[in-house]
């Protein structure tokens, strides 16, 4: 095949623009799935990704397509997140592409990831293709669309396909835009090998799978790898394309997107953003690999039953290879017992991982309330890092405290822009800048402590805005607040592992409202159980949890123990998602309590 | 294999519905009871032998049988029923009259377990209850008149509509019946009860609780001993048949719906009228019981009685150490062993205690 007629290329656009249903209709329109395999999202393979309809890992598929130029193209399509936690993925996926189709929702039109994406794919160097999607919603607005991406992005429209994925319609305006204005790849197959390791998974019967971009040169079965990172070198046992099943090749070159397999037997020997080439004739230089993305967001994972933290362990370190924006280091909590502080790029991200460990791996979890990291000032000068509230040096030792603020862009309709500016300010927010975006839409910017957008800013603000507003955010460093660590007794008991970080002035405020929602939360006991918030000493809010008066089945006779008995077990199963914290036990959900909404929320 | 000692009996038919009811019954029909007369007699053929110490004939409403289908069934019982120390039949009072009851201490019925649930009419008539309190008082009257003086009478609570006085009524109007057994019974809402399908709600846990409180107060006051979660009589007449249940012991049951378990052995048969006649493979449930099943549903039973469970006969039937093995449950705060017996201080909470002893 003629590198010319190669095109290697990523779908990015906001979450819900319509990605991967373009992605399902592209599939169709090249025959490359029968209509017996269809099902939507194809793509998405983790059950959690259909369910709730995003898209969490990226997915590689080869197609083949027709031209009207009478020419046969083979398309690699690299499906992406559209998450902004999830931007580590679109980075690795747009590494490996020479260009990008930005779904753009014409009823809606540029959100805050339209931009966050497109920037990426900006640094990346790839040309960009617009496509204005849903035009067929009434409230779709094509002109209004164009002339946004063309204002605030800067590219021009003249030629963007203006389609439908969901009925199909000018669908194949996009497979020709793809031809016509999408670069071929670069490289040369005379070239010493170079290719770019973007992803892998391990197959218990060929090893690990390692997926490539071949930048430059030539693999072959046989052929002699070496791992330019890792210095470790194999042979090639098999290589191959996903259509989107596997499909075994004689060999890849440059400009091809597929996969290879070398007898690597552990998953751990692999390091996404290496570079391969070949030992006999190895490349000068390596490719620059993906960045560093670093934590934000931190929390603890514990297993409910302590026997599990070896389990835990090892799926964690299964996670981490092909998500290696995951961190974990073990820690211990006087009330969980032995577990790890997990690092994730966001909520999204942390809620992800969570539920992958819980349902691949078949784990029960505690996950304590998510934290950012704190720089502590120490009164003799020394500075730490703080991820984990319950760590907080005593308030004496303190000099001052630090917290990571963000510069959040908000896209957002014109009607809300009072409620939005009123919930940025209640949520410490500083002004920054308002751009027109078009005669209806401004984009809002704020700095604000990170920790206020993970203590439920993001829920309010699609509250206030209708679900109109769309958010972004990036690190801008750290700056002095006036926190406090405050504390939740249970029975009279500190729970480490409730432990939070507020601002000294809401203090009081959120006191209450967690420990109101323990009540909620908390099952009743065989004896009364009080819950407290306190500052140090100084209790700030207080509540009774009565104890259990009355729990038992009115009837039981013989023809009731199977039944009754399904009960009982029903309800051992709801006790397995607790944990037993002295004579206490505390469901999953008390430990996201910590978050919960202020009174003002009504 | 040991005897066993127990038999029930299920009638699957009443006159109407009530509306928290789903127990397996149909609206009484004449030709389809026939039917399962002559079906209940085969199975009774095949699966009664000797004689049993307790026999208790339930339901659905067994009096809603005629004069003659009732002396059938009697008689069918009979040849089973020569040494029996308790046997029991539910009534209820529109359905009973003079001529039944004679019927009933002719074949050596000895006990009657009559539906009563409130003596408040307007919440009878809303629990689709057909009868009145004064039917109750006459019937009862009958019954003692025939020397039939061993009743129990079934009481509910937490009712739509109840509150803490109707009940505390309910309770004064019982008492005066003089009757040497109540039951008492939270209304539950099961799924395919009419109530159910109405989306009808509990009351309030406060209330409840409040309900049971006061039941165990008032019939404590009038020398009631409350021996069971919602069972409560005057000394030397606690059910001798229920008694067996919550003592785990081994019982076989006949008819449509009707539960037994022999060893480590239980089955359920159908509910389905269609499936019974045919005779075929007329169980719904047949499960072996695994040694560790049958401990803990030992525990789970004889921890509802203020008798609570002989240990060292525990041990003995399952080769085992109660209090090492199910050490959890065993400390928990309202479990005591005293004079050999595993006691549940807290019969309220049972559920909870209970899950303690799951492991």
């Amino acid at each position: 095949m003629n590198k010319k007629n190669i095109r290697n290329f990523s779908i990015i656009a906001h979450i819900d623009h319509g990605k991967s249903t373009l992605a399902d209709r592209i599939l169709e329109l090249t025959d490359t799935v029968s209509k017996r395999e269809m099902q939507d999202q194809i793509l998405d393979s983790l059950d959690l990704e259909r369910e709730r309809g995003i898209t969490i890992k990226l997915n590689v598929v080869q197609l083949s397509y027709k031209a009207k130029d009478g020419q046969e193209y083979i398309f690699h399509l690299i499906d992406t997140p559209g998450h902004v936690d999830f931007s580590y993925e679109v980075s690795r996926s747009l590494a490996a592409c020479d260009g990008a189709i930005l779904v753009v929702d014409a009823s809606q039109g540029i959100e805050a990831q339209t931009l966050a994406n497109t920037y990426l794919a900006l640094d990346n160097d790839l040309e960009i293709l617009p496509v204005i999607n849903k035009i067929d919603l009434p409230s779709a607005d094509i002109e209004r669309t164009k002339k946004e991406i063309e204002d605030v992005i800067g590219l021009d429209c003249s030629y963007a396909p203006c389609i439908s994925a969901k009925t199909g319609l000018n669908v194949e305006d996009v497979l020709e835009g793809i031809v016509k204005y999408l670069p071929a790849p670069k490289g040369d197959d005379e070239n010493p090998l170079k290719a770019l390791v973007f992803d892998s998974y391990y197959d218990s019967y060929r090893g690990v799978v390692v997926f490539v971009c071949i930048k430059e040169g030539k693999v072959k079965v046989g052929d002699h790898i070496r791992f330019m990172q890792s210095e470790s070198e194999y042979e090639v046992t098999e290589v191959g394309v996903k259509t989107p099943n596997e499909v075994k090749r004689g060999s890849l070159s440059a400009g091809e997107v597929g996969y290879l397999c070398a007898s690597i037997k552990s998953i751990k020997d692999i390091h996404i953003g290496d570079t391969i080439t070949l030992k006999n004739n190895p490349c000068d230089e390596a490719l620059p690999g993906y960045r560093k993305m670093n934590p934000m967001v931190y929390c603890g994972m514990y297993p409910t039953d302590n026997n599990k933290y070896n389990d835990l362990r090892d799926a964690l370190e299964k996670l981490q290879l092909n998500d290696s924006s995951l961190t974990f280091e073990a820690e211990s909590s006087k009330a969980l017992g032995f577990g790890f502080r997990l690092g994730f790029l966001g909520l999204l991200h942390m809620e992800v991982v969570q539920e992958r460990l819980e349902r691949e791996y078949n784990l029960n979890l505690i996950a304590t309330a998510p934290s950012v990291i704190y720089k502590v000032t120490l009164t003799d000068g020394t500075v730490k890092y703080i991820d984990n509230p319950s760590m907080m040096p005593d308030s004496n030792l303190i000099e001052f405290i630090e917290e990571p603020y963000v510069l959040a862009s908000i896209m957002v309709p014109n009607e809300y822009i009072g409620p939005i500016m009123q919930l940025s300010q209640d949520k410490r927010g500083i002004y920054k800048d308002m751009v027109y975006i078009d005669d209806n839409r401004n984009q809002l910017m704020y700095e604000m402590p990170l920790s206020e957008i993970i203590f439920e800013y993001f829920d309010r603000l699609k509250s206030v805005s209708r679900g109109y507003a769309s958010l972004d955010y990036e690190l801008v460093g750290y700056r002095k607040s006036n926190l406090v660590k405050m504390d939740i007794l249970i029975n009279g008991e500190i729970i480490d592992a409730l432990s939070i970080i507020v601002h000294r002035d809401f203090a009081y405020q959120r006191g209450q409202a967690i420990t109101v929602k323990l009540k909620e939360i908390l099952p009743k006991q065989q004896f009364e159980i009080p819950i407290q918030a306190a500052i140090g000493n100084k209790v700030l809010a207080r509540t009774n949890i009565k104890s259990l008066r009355k729990d038992v089945l009115a009837k039981c006779y013989g023809g009731d123990i199977s039944r009754k008995k399904k009960l009982l077990e029903k309800q051992r199963e709801g006790k397995k998602r607790m944990k037993a914290v002295g004579s206490v036990e505390i469901p999953q959900e008390a430990f996201m309590a910590v978050l919960a909404l202020d009174d003002d929320k009504n | 294999m040991t005897r066993i000692k127990h038999l029930y009996l299920h009638v699957p038919f009443c006159s109407s519905i009530c509306y928290y009811c789903d127990f397996c019954h149909r609206i009484f029909d004449e030709k389809l009871s026939e039917r399962w007369l002559d079906r209940l007699e085969e199975e009774i053929r095949e699966n009664c032998h000797g004689q049993y110490e307790t026999i208790y004939i339930g339901g659905g409403t067994p009096t809603v049988l005629s004069y003659v289908q009732l002396e059938s069934l009697l008689g069918l019982i009979a040849p089973y029923a020569k040494e029996c120390i308790e046997y029991t039949i539910e009534v209820n009072p529109e359905s009973l009259d003079e001529e039944k009851i004679r019927l009933f201490v002719q074949y050596g019925i000895s006990r009657i377990s009559m539906g009563v649930q409130s003596s408040d009419d307007a919440i009878l008539r809303s629990i689709g209850r057909r009868h009145s309190f004064s039917d109750v008082k006459e019937k009862i009257r009958l019954l003692k008149k025939n020397g039939l003086e061993n009743i129990s009478v079934d009481l509910m609570y937490s009712l739509p509509g109840q509150d803490l006085d109707i009940l505390e009524k309910s309770i004064d109007d019982v008492v005066k019946l003089e009757v040497p057994h109540i039951s008492l019974y939270s209304l539950t809402i099961e799924e395919n009860s009419v109530f159910g399908k109405k989306g009808i709600s509990n009351l309030d846990e406060e209330i409840e609780e409040d309900m049971y409180e006061l039941i165990g107060r008032k019939l404590k006051e009038k020398g009631y001993i409350h021996y069971e979660v919602s069972n409560y009589c005057l000394e030397g007449y606690h059910s001798r048949h229920n008694m067996g249940y919550w003592d785990y012991e081994d019982f076989l049951g006949v008819s449509l719906s009707a539960s037994g378990k022999i060893g480590n052995n239980r089955y359920t048969n159908t509910r389905s009228f269609e499936k019974y006649l045919g005779g075929k493979d007329i169980r719904d449930e047949n499960l072996y019981l695994e040694n560790d099943e049958m401990e803990f549903e030992h525990i789970m039973m004889s921890l509802r009685t203020i008798y609570g469970l002989d240990i060292e006969a525990f041990n003995r039937k399952y080769h085992c150490d109660l209090l090492k093995k199910y050490h959890k449950g065993v400390s928990n705060p309202d479990i005591a062993v005293k004079e050999g017996r595993l006691i549940c201080t807290n019969l309220e909470i049972l559920n909870r205690i209970l899950l303690d002893f799951m492991i």
